[in-house]
């Protein structure tokens, strides 16, 4: 098999590249918001796995995802205060659409992998925006180009990809490397774009206003700032 | 008999000296355009429009090593309005289209421009769904110039093209070399065929059997393009 062959075949599942020499399934009692999960929301809970020696990955039901990540957030165990990163994964030939938020404690120093597994006729997931205000564009990113709708998101755009972009999201498998129009028409579009709309002063100031905490304030200590 | 017997003064300073020094004529003779030309392309200044790592190498062409001041152009103009020569370093994504062809619009002529680097000539290794193939069907480009990114000296040189081209301009051509057809300001500089051209299968994609047709594929169709033909 040539490495052209297995371009075609398309990208393989994470079951598959995530041989033992990547990860593992470890031993969740090393890591205890694992193990807690486990404990607590054990019939949400799809698998776990260990990656590249201590990133933890939990998959869990997209159903109960706003639920376990309110719980991981505010319990006093885990902490779970700054959400590093949502992205998102297509492992195309029909397989779901994953949902990845990558979360960090700051106050227990541990790191911690989610993923929802999502299906692509079932694109939607539960908004985490009311928990942590910094994926308010993290989440445009994953619905701008994997299309996956956020429930409760008070501002889903798009936000890379123009504004009137039509031809879809561009990062699923499904979408042909150079788009769905012709060069011509892409250009066409691209010269009609209303320009100075992305500058528009009630663009920028979307959302509910952000007012910078006080140091030692609840809020502030929460990370609700 | 020369100009200078017919002229008072003799056209010939034998005492105080001319422009270079005695005996040296007071004056010269020229064609306008020779004039006009020597100063503008003397005095280009270009507007950067620096997207990407050929913008580095941009500055480094304006840093002291290489001094683009030497030529001329001496200050970059980060307004397009008092900007002679754009120069377009990097990759113009579908979004920064309208932008590139609106300080295109803005800059006043005469001006010309450069398509530095491989992605703004021709869109690059980015032959895809996000890249504009070429920034010729934005705007009208004067010279090319090849590299990834190219050096400061492959950027002099198509500065000094530049200057050459200018050299060769006159002002009884002044409206076909300027001429701005209004219409398309703001619109798309080559046809849809010319575009439509620049869709043919190219080496690097993994698509090299697809034509980007307009069509919006089908399921079925869509499963057909995804093997490889070798």
């Amino acid at each position: 098999m040539s490495g052209l062959d297995a371009v075609g075949e398309g990208p393989v599942s994470s079951d598959a590249t995530e041989s033992a020499a990547t990860g593992s399934t470890g031993d969740p009692s090393d890591h205890p918001s694992v193990a807690a999960l486990l404990e607590r929301f054990g019939d949400a809970v799809l698998r776990h796995r260990l990656n590249a020696g201590d990133q933890w990955v939990v998959w869990v039901d997209p159903a109960r995802s706003h639920e376990i990540l309110a719980w991981l957030k505010d319990d006093p165990d885990h902490l779970y205060d700054m959400m590093s990163d949502v992205t998102g994964v297509d492992y195309g030939k029909g397989r779901p659409v994953e949902v990845v938020y990558q979360m960090y404690s700051t106050g227990h120093r541990r790191a911690l992998r989610i993923r929802c597994p999502l299906p692509l006729d079932a694109l939607e997931i539960d908004s985490v925006y009311d928990l942590w205000k910094s994926v308010n564009w993290l989440e445009r990113e994953v619905y701008d180009l994997f299309g996956v709708t956020f429930r409760g998101h008070p501002d889903l755009r798009r936000i890379l990809m123009p504004s009137d972009y039509a031809e879809g999201h561009p990062l699923r498998k499904d979408f042909p490397l150079r788009g769905r129009f012709s060069r011509a028409e892409q250009t066409r579009r691209a010269l009609n774009q209303d320009v100075e709309r992305y500058y528009l002063a009630e663009d920028i100031a979307h959302g509910e206003p952000q007012q910078a905490p006080e140091v030692g304030t609840k809020a502030s200590q929460d990370g609700e700032g | 008999m020369g100009l200078g017997d017919k002229l008072p003064g003799g056209g010939v300073s034998k005492t105080t000296g001319g422009i270079l020094g005695p005996g040296t004529p007071t004056f010269l003779t020229s064609k306008v355009d020779a004039l006009i030309n020597w100063g503008r392309l003397n005095s280009l200044w270009p507007m950067p429009f620096g997207t990407a790592c050929c913008a580095i190498e941009m500055m480094a062409s304006a840093a002291s090593n290489y001094d683009l001041a030497r030529f001329g152009m001496e200050r970059m103009s980060f307004s397009p309005r008092q900007a002679d020569v754009l120069i377009c370093a990097g990759r113009v994504p579908y979004k920064l289209a309208p932008v590139l062809r609106r300080i295109w619009d803005q800059m006043p002529q005469p001006k010309w421009a450069i398509s530095m680097g491989a992605c703004a000539s021709s869109g690059g290794v980015f032959d895809v769904y996000s890249m504009v193939q070429g920034i010729d069907t934005i705007i009208p480009v004067d010279v090319y110039i090849p590299g990834c990114p190219p050096r400061p000296e492959g950027l002099i040189y198509g500065l000094m093209m530049v200057q050459e081209k200018i050299r060769q301009e006159s002002l009884t051509k002044h409206f076909e070399h300027r001429a701005e057809d209004p219409a398309t300001v703001g619109a798309p500089r080559a046809s849809e065929e010319e575009v439509v051209g620049l869709t043919g299968p190219f080496g690097n994609s993994t698509h090299q059997e697809r034509l980007s047709t307009g069509e919006i594929p089908t399921p079925e169709s869509d499963e057909a393009a995804d093997t490889i033909v070798t």
